[in-house]
C-alpha cells in the first residue's frame, strides 16, 4: 500500500532542449490550486539529456523537479510517454496531473488515462475549490456554455490546462534556491507500433499562433491580397504574427493554419489588432481571451467593437501605416 | 478559381461485400436496421429449434452508412411522435425512449400583422393528443444504439456519394473519399472512398437525398406531373422564463410573416421546464414554391418572432441552438417509384409524410420496417430483383400508411393558389375524403414558379418582412451568420467546395440580372454570397462559404437554374444539432 500523497505533479513539455512555454501556464494553474488546496505542485519533465531544462523549472515556486529520463523519451511517441508516464504517476499516485493541451498532450493524455483507468478533463479554462471538491470548467457548445466538471473516480486526477488561460509570467518564482531535483530512470521502451522519424516542419512558415504574443489580424476589410503588407508591416515593428479572419483564409490569401476563429486557431496573445474584422461570432471565440483588443473598422457598428478595449472607427489604409510610422518612431 | 467535390479518379478502392446497405441512419434506415434484425433473429432462432439444415441468416454483412459524426447529430424536426409504428417496432418503447412528454393542450392561431386570432376548435388534423413530444436528435441516437446492441454495424461518418449502378438497378454504394485538399488533391490523410457492393440498397437519407436524387434522375423515377414539394424548416431551441408554456403544450400559426400567397407556418412546442425556464422548440416552414425570389425564409422566421403573439413569449429568453432542414411535403402523388433492381427507398426520401397533419416521423419508421420486411424475405430467397423488392411498394399499399396518406394525397397541391383558396379546398377534401370536384391536382416543381426580378413590378404586396436576408438585435433575431455558429456546424475547411455549381456562368451573368441569386436569400445558413468583383461583367461574383453549409438541401432544391448538386462533404462534417 503506498501512502497517498495529495501533491500536484505537473508534466510539463519539452522539445529539442526547449521548454514548451505553456508548461509555465501549467506551473502557473497548479500554484493556484495548490494556493487553494494546501497541496504541494511538483514538476515531471519526461524526456532524454535535457540538460539544463530541469534547472530551468526548479527555478520556480514548486516542491520538487522530476527528470523522468529514458532514451526511448529523446523523439516523442505516445507509447513511449505513456508507458514511462503511467509507471511514474502509479507510483507517486498524486492527487491530481495538469497537462498544458498542447498538440502532444492532446495526443497521449487520453491513452495515458486509459492506462491508468483514471479520468481526464480535457481542456480546461479554470476550476473551483468547493468544501473540498475540484471542479475543472470546461466551455462546451464552442464556447456557448461553461460547465463545472468533477472527477467521478480515484485519483490521480488528470486535467488539461487550455492554453492561454494562464499566462506563462504569472508563474511564481522561488525567492532564493533551487527546488530539488530527482532524477528518475523510467523503463526503457521496447519500441513497437510507433518509429519516430526527423522532425519536419510542413512549410515554411509554420506558425504556432498560440505563442504568439502579438498578433494583428485581417479581415475582409483589406479589400485585396497586396494590401496584406499593411497588415505585415504593422506586425513586424510590434514582433508580432499576422493572422486573419476565416473569408481571408477561404480566400487563399492566408494559410489556414492563420485562420482565428471556432473553425481554426483559439489565442489569446497580450495585444490583438483587429484590422477590418467585423467580428462574428465565429471570430470572437477564436480571439476574446486576448488581453488587449484593438479594432479598426470603418463601420461604427461593427460588433467587433463591443469587445474591443480600443477602437479606431476610420479607414485602416489611413490609420495602420500611420500607426506603424509611430510605433517605428517611438522605437527608434 | 472554385473547385467542387467529385470522387478522385484512377485510384483503387477498398471493396466490400454486403447484403444490406442502409444509406442515412435516421429514423427510417434505423427502422429498417432494427426490423431486419428482429426477422433474422426469428428465423435462425426457428431454424434452430426445427433443427434444420438450411443456414441461418447473418447479420454481419448489413451496414448503416451516416454522414454525421454520431447517429442523429444531422436529425431536426419539430418534434412531435405519433407513437403508432414504434409501438410495433418496439412495444412498450415508452419506457425506455427518451421522450419529453405527451401533448398536453394544443391551440391553432391566424396571425395578422399585428394580432392572433385562435381557431375556435383545433382542426381534427391537428390534434395531436396521444402523441409525443421528442427531441428527434435524441430519440435517434437512442434508436441508434438499439440497432447497434442488434449486432447491426452503424459507420458514422461515412456519406453514401454515388450510386453503383448496373445496366438496370443498383448494385451499391461508394462512399466519400476522405483527406481531400480544396484543389481535389489527395492530403497526407487521404483515404478512398469504399465501394460496397450490396444484394440490397436502401435509400434513407432524408429530404432530397443526394443518392436518391441520381437514382431518380436515372431510372426517372419521378412522375413529371407530380413533381415533389418542399419546405424549408428552421428551428431554434430557446430557454424562456417559465409559466408561459407548459410542457406537452403545442400551439401551430399561420399567416404573419407569410402573405397569403406563400405556404407555411410555425410550430411552438413546450419540452421541459428546469429551474426558473421552459425549454422550447420554435420553428417557421417556408413552402419553397414561393414567387418572389427575394423572399429569405430565415428572415420570415426571423420576423415571426418580433410578432407581439411570439415576442410575449420570447421576451427575456435566450436562444440556444438553431437549424434548418427541408422536408418533401408532396404527399402520396409525388411518391417517387419505391422499388427495383437492387434498391428501395424509404422516408422523407420518398416522400413519406403527411403535409396535413406536419409529420412523417411515424410514417418514415413504419416505410422502414416494411421495407426490412421486404429485404428479409428477399435473403431467404436469394432474389433481389424488381420483381421480389417490388413486393415492398404492395406493403405501402396495403398497410395504414396508405389508409393515412391517401385520403389527404392533395391537400398540399389544393394551397397553389394562395392561402384562403387552399382551406377553402382542404375542407372540401375533408368532406370528399381526399378527392376534389374533378381528377387529381397536378404538381409542379417549386422552383419553377419563381418569378424574374423585372416581372415582379413596384408592390412588395406585404411581404416587406421577408425580403433580403435579416439584420438580427442580437437578442430575439439574430443574423444567418450568428444562427449558424448555434448549429454548432463544422467542416474541414481543405477539402473542395460540396455545393457543386455546373456553370458559374449563369451565376455571375444570369441569374444576377433574372434573380438577383436568390441562393443568398433561401440559403439559411449565408453559405451563398455574391461579393463584390470589379472584373466580373455584373461587378460581382458568386463566392461560396462551404463550411457554413446546415444540410438543409434547400439549394439543390430552390435554385431556379437547377444547376445546383449538394454532395456530401468529407464524412463527419455538418451540423451538430445536440438536443434538437
Amino acid at each position: 500500500m503506498i501512502p497517498m500523497a495529495d501533491q500536484i505533479i505537473v508534466v510539463a513539455e519539452q522539445r529539442e532542449a526547449k521548454l514548451n512555454r505553456t508548461s509555465f501556464e501549467t506551473v502557473a494553474a497548479a500554484q493556484a490550486i495548490g494556493k487553494e488546496t494546501g497541496w504541494p505542485v511538483e514538476i515531471v519533465l519526461p524526456g532524454y539529456q535535457m540538460g539544463s531544462l530541469p534547472q530551468d523549472l526548479a527555478a520556480l515556486s514548486v516542491d520538487k523537479v522530476y527528470s523522468l529520463e529514458a532514451r526511448a523519451l529523446e523523439l516523442y511517441t505516445s507509447d513511449a510517454y505513456v508507458d514511462a508516464l503511467k509507471l511514474f504517476l502509479a507510483q507517486k499516485q498524486p492527487k491530481l496531473v495538469l497537462f498544458p493541451h498542447t498538440y502532444q498532450v492532446r495526443d497521449f493524455a487520453p491513452r495515458l488515462a486509459l492506462a491508468l483507468e483514471r479520468t481526464l478533463i480535457s481542456d480546461t479554462i479554470g476550476y473551483k475549490w468547493e468544501n473540498g471538491k475540484l471542479l475543472f470548467t470546461r466551455q462546451m457548445f464552442q464556447g456557448k456554455f461553461a460547465a463545472d466538471v468533477g472527477f467521478a473516480g480515484e485519483p490521480p486526477w488528470m486535467a488539461t490546462v487550455q492554453i492561454g488561460t494562464y499566462r506563462a509570467d504569472q508563474v511564481e518564482k522561488r525567492a532564493a534556491g533551487n527546488a530539488p531535483i530527482e532524477s528518475v530512470s523510467a523503463a526503457e521502451h521496447v519500441p513497437g507500433r510507433i518509429i519516430p522519424h526527423e522532425i519536419f516542419q510542413e512549410t515554411k512558415q509554420a506558425v504556432d499562433l498560440s505563442q504568439a504574443s502579438v498578433i494583428v489580424a485581417i479581415g475582409r476589410g483589406i479589400k485585396e491580397q497586396k494590401n496584406i503588407a499593411v497588415a505585415e508591416d504593422l506586425a513586424k515593428v510590434l514582433g508580432g504574427e499576422v493572422a486573419a479572419s476565416r473569408p481571408i483564409c477561404d480566400a487563399g490569401w492566408m494559410p489556414l493554419e492563420r485562420q482565428i476563429g471556432s473553425s481554426g486557431q483559439t489565442v489569446a496573445p497580450k495585444l490583438y489588432i483587429a484590422l477590418g474584422i467585423s467580428g462574428a461570432i465565429q471570430h470572437i471565440v477564436g480571439m476574446k481571451g486576448s488581453r488587449t483588443i484593438v479594432a479598426i473598422n470603418k463601420d461604427a457598428e461593427a460588433p467587433i467593437f463591443e469587445i474591443a478595449d480600443y477602437g479606431v472607427v476610420g479607414n485602416l489604409f489611413d490609420v495602420v501605416p500611420a500607426l506603424t510610422e509611430e510605433i517605428k518612431k517611438a522605437k527608434a | 478559381m472554385m473547385h467542387f467535390r467529385k470522387p478522385i479518379e484512377g485510384i483503387e478502392r477498398p471493396q466490400m461485400e454486403a447484403d444490406v446497405v442502409i444509406v442515412g441512419g435516421g429514423p427510417a434506415g434505423l427502422a429498417c436496421a432494427l426490423r431486419l434484425s428482429q426477422l433474422i433473429d426469428a428465423y435462425n432462432d426457428q431454424l434452430e429449434a426445427a433443427n434444420s439444415s438450411a443456414p441461418p441468416l447473418t447479420k454481419e454483412n448489413i451496414y448503416v452508412l451516416e454522414k454525421a459524426r454520431e447517429v442523429g447529430q444531422h436529425c431536426l424536426s419539430g418534434a412531435i411522435l405519433d407513437p403508432r409504428s414504434m409501438r410495433e417496432l418496439l412495444p412498450d418503447f415508452e419506457s425506455e425512449a427518451p421522450i419529453d412528454g405527451k401533448v398536453v393542450k394544443e391551440s391553432v392561431y391566424y396571425l395578422s400583422r399585428a394580432n392572433g386570432f385562435k381557431f375556435p376548435i383545433v382542426p381534427p388534423p391537428l390534434r395531436d393528443h396521444g402523441n409525443y413530444v421528442i427531441s428527434i436528435n435524441r430519440f435517434v441516437k437512442w434508436l441508434g444504439a438499439k440497432v447497434e446492441e442488434a449486432g447491426i454495424t452503424i459507420f458514422p461518418g461515412f456519406a453514401g456519394s454515388d450510386l453503383l449502378f448496373a445496366a438496370d438497378g443498383v448494385t451499391g454504394v461508394r462512399t466519400e473519399d476522405k483527406g481531400v485538399d480544396k484543389f481535389g488533391h489527395p492530403k497526407a490523410n487521404f483515404e478512398p472512398g469504399s465501394e460496397i457492393h450490396a444484394k440490397i440498397t436502401i435509400l434513407a437519407e432524408g429530404a432530397r437525398g443526394s443518392c436518391t436524387k441520381q437514382l431518380i434522375e436515372r431510372f426517372h423515377l419521378e412522375d413529371p406531373d407530380h413533381s415533389q414539394s418542399y419546405g424549408i424548416g428552421i428551428k431554434e431551441l430557446w430557454e424562456i422564463p417559465s409559466g408561459r408554456l407548459l410542457p406537452g403544450e403545442v400551439i401551430y400559426t399561420l399567416g404573419y410573416p407569410l402573405t397569403t400567397r406563400e405556404y407555411g407556418g410555425a410550430w411552438i412546442y413546450g419540452l421541459s421546464n428546469s429551474n426558473a425556464s421552459t425549454l422550447i422548440s420554435l420553428g417557421h416552414v417556408t413552402g419553397l414554391e414561393y414567387e418572389d425570389p427575394r423572399i429569405d425564409p430565415h428572415h420570415a422566421f426571423q420576423s415571426l418572432k418580433l410578432h407581439p403573439f411570439i415576442r410575449r413569449l420570447l421576451d427575456g429568453g435566450k436562444m440556444i441552438r438553431y437549424g434548418a432542414k427541408s422536408l418533401p411535403y408532396g404527399g402520396w402523388l409525388t411518391m417517387p417509384q419505391l422499388a427495383g433492381n437492387g434498391w428501395m427507398i424509404l422516408g422523407d426520401s420518398a416522400s413519406f409524410l403527411n403535409s396535413q397533419r406536419l409529420k412523417g416521423i411515424h410514417l418514415a419508421i413504419k416505410s422502414g420496417m416494411l421495407a426490412a420486411e421486404t429485404a428479409f424475405e428477399s435473403l431467404v430467397a436469394g432474389d433481389f430483383s424488381r420483381n421480389a423488392l417490388e413486393a415492398y411498394k404492395d406493403r405501402v399499399d396495403g398497410s395504414w400508411i396508405r389508409e393515412e396518406m391517401y385520403p389527404v394525397r392533395n391537400f398540399h397541391q389544393a394551397f397553389e393558389h394562395g392561402l384562403f383558396e387552399g382551406l377553402i379546398r382542404a375542407a372540401l377534401q375533408q368532406v370528399l375524403r381526399g378527392g376534389n370536384l374533378g381528377p387529381d391536382f397536378k404538381n409542379h416543381a417549386g422552383y419553377t414558379k419563381l418569378r424574374r426580378l423585372d416581372s415582379l413590378g413596384q408592390s412588395s404586396r406585404g411581404r416587406e418582412p421577408m425580403l433580403g436576408p435579416a439584420k438580427g438585435d442580437g437578442k430575439l433575431t439574430f443574423d444567418k451568420l450568428t444562427d449558424v455558429y448555434y448549429s454548432g456546424v463544422r467542416h474541414e475547411d481543405d477539402q473542395p467546395i460540396h455545393l457543386v455549381i455546373r456553370d458559374l456562368d449563369i451565376c455571375n451573368n444570369r441569374c444576377v440580372k433574372e434573380y438577383g441569386n436568390p441562393c443568398q436569400n433561401f440559403c439559411p445558413a449565408a453559405v451563398y454570397e455574391m461579393l463584390d468583383a470589379p472584373d466580373a461583367t455584373a461587378g460581382k461574383q458568386l463566392h461560396i462559404n462551404f463550411a457554413n453549409c446546415v444540410h438543409c438541401k434547400t439549394c439543390d432544391i430552390m435554385d431556379p437554374y437547377q444547376i445546383i448538386t449538394w454532395v456530401p462533404p468529407e464524412g463527419g462534417d455538418g451540423p451538430n444539432y445536440d438536443g434538437m
